[in-house]
């Protein structure tokens, strides 16, 4: 015994939430062949079929690339700060990737590693996780090799399968259940277990690698084509390395957080000119430390979900995968 | 009284201290009165005033934006405002293609006997500006809804049917044979995954020619991680080999130690392919293969695609909408923008080793992914092209979130070949677009 | 509620310019509030901004027992420090902080203490000496060498002569060769070789050496001659930074968050650590 909806139901039910006041996020056609999460003007933009995956990722909602920390205003030498934290309305992420959905859980641990962050905080509380399950994959996904899969149920509220006309739904959780309570219908119908693409490297051994290996020439070597843009980290579910900088003038102004990413030159630079990672084969390492071996050290999760967006936006055809598989094999 | 006439415009001028400002002065002195809505910034030359001055201008709450300098032959630097006149014909056409509403943006020459004109000038400015109203417009939606359907752009044909395999094996060969009699050390060239570089004679077999070649190679020439490699042979299409011709007059390569390796290519299936006039390289130190689509030189009128469509159709559309409705197409195409960089990485010609959007003394481009740093990061790229981009589409190709740089780039491409004849990459000994100037250059949008 | 990200604001109450481009500023919060249930330890660090212009991190060089202030001395090399620069008595700044694991003053009771410090280096180990002679009792001997590349390079000349006659402490001013100017009367040399001539007692030491990379890589051989073990020797390492609260990605040195799990180290800790930083 399953929960059915119609397609047409669950636009139905989206356009419902955006009447309500609530942002609504889904994958969009934005060009041919580029579908992008955004929040949804309308419900009938949403599309659920013809794509793999999203070129960027769900983390925008809880992870903005641009948000306000405080606003000064100076008279004479008095600073007038006002907090940045504005209210946010409910927020649903509505047909994510299981990749995008596992993301949510891992993030939360660094923005909770002592000190609070409060925004993140209140965006995640905010924040229903309606996660469609995947029915293919492509050469650039690998969320078997970092313990996921096509219908993986972290960090997700509800999970919705595609049937053909209409979407099986199970909710997870309460906040699941408080969107789709009785909207559904029963049915027989239910969707099939999906196989996922073979496991392409080994999470244990590419932690094993960068601590062993860290001053190996494999770092250099097998990074050259990368041309050290953010498009790699912007993209992903995971990544949230970020920048604090003033923008105004001397009166007025704010301070603001925006995405950042390790892979650009002057990430690590010191105001001496020094720089600890100097070269991009340093640069690339970092990432690799950062996602298998720091984080799961410091909190027992790999900050990788195996989406691909890496790969498939990064101009040259590079992203996690591709160093990875090195790795595997220089081993 | 209605809301209008309560307006009072604020005017930015920016003007050259020998001329303009001395006139302004004498307007002063003179007792000829003039509207006092006008801040006047004075600087030492108009050939001075950076272009992204005017657009700060109008970001900051101006409502109309004054350039005004010595006359052509009294610069008192004396090129300085033939320098800025060129950049002002291009820099109108960026503005134009974006949106901004050039009826608020004016150029004068006022010298310091006029103290009369200045007195017109901003009479008149103020006036205009006070009909138009506000610049409201600048960044904004302003309510046009995206059209739902995408912009026409042209459709690829099918993939070219000359022997890519027995240029592949060729290529392979000329590969081994450059670093066995070491001329080179490392061959950049296209891989089955991305470009490879080989440093050694037996990775020759890595090396691929197929429709997949699309990225431009040249951009890892400026790359110290692949200079540090050594000396290297780079494997360019025709569309490529036209940065290389920039990079050498720019003095960013050693034509004598780099090793260029031309392929003959028929296309990548992409739109800038139908109306390559560069299919078979022209400079390349080795030319693999051979192909019959030669049309080296330059051709005034836009190439025709098969099926009839133009290979500017889609900035031909975009042309056609009215400035507010363009702004609007532009800040909901950055609205996606992150701020990769990705479309500055993949340039060959953006090499600058420290961008000036890395630059924090001052900030002259807000780092953050909001309308205001994205306009600005897309306006300074676009016209530190000016000239110098050729046209490779990599820019695009690269851009994860699917904006249309390239009409940003056709646009100065379109004005350099109408204004000057000038075509980026084409000609090795043709100088270079910004750093020159012409006492025949245009000047009819000039006061 | 104030969250992470939101900065105390801080009333300038004092600046000094030491060189021609070292400045000091001492500071207080503008809530007394604050003001009194704020407390640190010597060696943490914080995020002082002029806004407008940005953060930037800096040791508190002040001792945690002075309840008035806050001070942080620094060299004007960029954006956020040419607008410190200009800053005066009356301004306000921001603050965020206190970050980092500080000095441990409670193991370091009961033994001979060794600074070793050079050019802007400084401030942080002038914290550490005034918490240690304002509980003389509970430690040692006290050896300070302190050295800069020319004389007009050495800050808070006042304090170091002001140390030097106080019980059971030692100091050593050196300036590099070429560095020493015909009046000056302190040694002439690096400050691993001035130290290593100065014979200092090694015995139930702790060694706190800052300062240029180079430096501590010569210091540390002439550390281990003298038998102190790299579990004894502390640095405090610098990296670039920006949220000081183990968010950003910025500052790690391999596995280890500079801001959080550091900035102290001891010497067997970083020789644990790959190289980068």
């Amino acid at each position: 015994m399953s929960e059915i909806l119609t397609k047409a139901g669950l636009r139905e039910l989206a356009k419902e939430w955006i009447a309500q006041g609530k942002v609504v996020a889904g994958p969009v056609q934005v060009k041919p062949g580029l579908v992008l999460y955004a929040a949804l003007a309308s419900a009938d933009d949403m599309v659920w079929e013809g794509f793999v995956r999203p070129a960027n990722s769900a983390k925008e909602l809880v992870f903005p690339r641009h948000e306000l920390l405080c606003r000064y205003r100076t008279e004479g030498n008095r600073v007038e700060l006002t907090n940045g934290g504005a209210e946010v309305p409910a927020q649903i992420l509505l047909g994510v990737r299981p990749c995008d959905a596992a993301a949510l859980p891992i993030l939360d641990h660094v923005f909770n590693w002592d000190y609070r962050d409060d925004s993140y905080n209140r965006r995640r509380e905010a924040t229903t996780v309606v996660t469609l399950a995947c029915a293919s994959y492509d050469e650039s996904c690998f969320c078997t090799s970092v313990g996921l899969g096509p219908q993986a149920e972290r960090g997700s509220d509800v999970m919705l399968f595609d049937l053909g006309e209409e979407v099986e739904v199970r909710c997870l959780t309460d906040k699941g259940r408080a969107l789709f309570a009785g909207k559904t219908q029963t049915s027989q119908r239910t969707a099939p277990p999906a196989k996922g693409p073979e496991p392409r490297f080994s999470p244990q051994r590419i932690k094993q690698f960068v601590d062993e290996h860290f001053t190996s020439p494999l770092w250099q070597d097998d990074t050259l084509a990368c041309l050290g843009c953010g498009a790699c980290a912007y993209n992903c579910p995971t990544c949230h390395c970020f920048d604090i900088v003033d923008e105004g003038n001397g009166q007025h102004g704010e301070r603001v957080r925006n995405w950042d990413s390790c892979q650009f030159a002057q990430f690590t630079l010191h105001a001496s000119g020094h720089n600890p990672r100097p070269d991009q084969g340093s640069r690339q390492r970092q990432r690799v430390l950062h996602k298998f071996s720091i984080y799961p050290e410091k909190f027992g999760e790999i900050l990788c979900t195996g989406c691909g967006n890496c790969t498939r936006n990064c101009p040259e055809g590079q992203g996690m995968l591709t160093l990875l598989r090195g790795i595997e094999h220089a081993l | 009284m209605s809301e209008v006439s309560k307006f009072e415009p604020k005017i930015v001028a920016y003007v050259c201290n020998w001329c303009t400002y001395l006139g302004a002065d004498l307007a002063g002195t003179t007792r000829l009165e003039y509207p006092a809505n006008v801040r006047i910034v004075r600087l030492p030359c108009t050939g001075r005033i950076d272009f992204n001055l005017l657009v700060k201008a109008l970001e900051i709450g101006a409502d109309a934006v004054l350039v005004s300098g010595c006359h052509p032959g009294d610069c008192h630097y004396t090129a300085g405002n033939y320098h800025a006149r060129r950049r002002w014909m291009l820099f109108r056409e960026l503005l134009d293609t974006l949106g901004f509403d050039l009826r608020r943006i004016h150029f004068t020459w006022i010298s310091a006997a006029e103290g009369r004109k200045w007195q017109e000038e901003i009479t008149r400015i103020t006036e205009e500006t006070r009909k138009l109203g506000p610049y409201r417009e600048l960044y904004q939606k302003n309510g046009f809804r995206r059209p739902p359907a995408p912009l026409p752009s042209a459709k690829p044909p099918a993939p070219a049917k000359s022997d890519m395999a027995a240029q592949e094996q060729q290529l392979r060969e000329t590969c081994t044979r450059l670093l066995t009699d070491r001329t080179v050390q490392v061959v950049i060239g296209y891989g089955a995954g991305g470009p490879v570089f080989i440093r050694r004679a037996e990775d020759a077999g890595k090396l691929v020619w197929n429709m997949d070649c699309q990225a431009n190679l040249t951009t890892y020439l400026k790359r110290k991680e692949i200079q540090r490699l050594g000396k290297a042979a780079v494997v360019v299409k025709g569309c490529d080999e036209r940065g290389l011709v920039i990079l050498e007059k720019e003095s960013q390569i050693d034509r004598q130690t780099l090793r260029v390796v031309g392929m003959a290519c028929e296309g990548m299936g992409q739109p800038k392919c139908d109306t390559c006039e560069v299919h078979q390289p022209r400079f390349a130190d080795e030319i693999i293969g051979e192909t019959a689509d030669v049309a080296p030189g330059f051709s005034p009128a836009p190439a025709t695609l098969k099926g009839g469509a133009t290979a500017t159709q889609p900035l031909d559309t975009l042309m056609q909408m009215s400035p507010a409705e363009r702004m609007s197409f532009w800040a909901q195409e950055f609205e996606r923008c992150v701020k990769c960089y990705a479309c500055r990485q993949v340039c060959p010609l953006c090499y600058c080793e420290r961008c000036i959007a890395d630059k924090n003394r001052p900030v002259a481009i807000d780092t953050s992914a909001t309308p205001k740093g994205n306009f600005a990061w897309h306006i300074t790229r676009a016209f530190h092209l000016a000239g110098r981009c050729v046209g490779c589409g990599e820019c695009t190709r690269a851009c994860p979130a699917g904006i249309p740089l390239e009409l940003l780039n056709l646009t100065m491409a379109r004005a350099a070949e109408k204004h000057f004849a000038y075509r980026a990459g084409m000609d090795p000994q043709a100088e270079p677009l910004i750093g020159s100037y012409a006492l025949t250059d245009k000047e009819d949008f000039i006061r | 509620m104030p969250d992470i990200y939101t900065p105390d604001l801080m009333e300038v109450v004092g600046v000094q310019r030491h060189t021609a481009d070292v400045k000091s500023v001492r500071t207080r919060f503008q809530s007394p509030e604050r003001a009194r249930q704020f407390d640190f330890r010597v060696g943490q660090f914080g995020m002082f901004s002029v806004f407008g212009y940005g953060e930037s991190t800096f040791n508190i060089c002040s001792s945690s027992n002075w309840k008035d202030s806050l001070e942080f001395c620094f060299r004007k090399v960029g954006r956020v420090t040419e607008a410190l620069w200009r800053v005066e008595e009356g301004d306000t700044l921001g603050f965020r902080g206190p970050y980092g694991n500080g000095y441990p003053m409670d193991k370091w009771e009961g033994k001979n203490l060794i600074f070793l410090g050079g050019g802007i280096a400084m401030p942080p180990i002038r914290c550490a000496v005034w918490y240690t002679l304002e509980n003389r009792e509970k430690y040692g001997n006290i050896t300070i060498v302190y050295g800069a590349r020319t004389v007009s390079d050495l800050v808070y000349v006042h304090e170091l002569e002001e140390w030097a006659k106080r019980d059971r402490v030692r100091v050593i001013q050196c300036v590099d060769p070429g560095g020493q100017t015909p009046e000056w009367k302190g040694e002439v040399g690096f400050v691993p070789t001035v130290f290593e001539r100065a014979q200092v007692a090694a015995e139930n030491s702790v060694v706190l050496v800052i300062g240029p990379p180079i430096m501590i890589k010569n210091t540390l051989p002439i550390l281990e001659k003298l038998g102190i073990g790299a579990d004894s020797v502390y640095t405090s390492l610098e990296n670039r930074m920006k949220c000081g609260v183990g968010k950003c990605g910025r500052c790690n040195a391999g596995p280890v968050y500079v801001c959080k799990e550091g900035p102290v180290f001891t010497m067997e800790q970083l020789q644990k650590l790959p190289q980068d930083y």
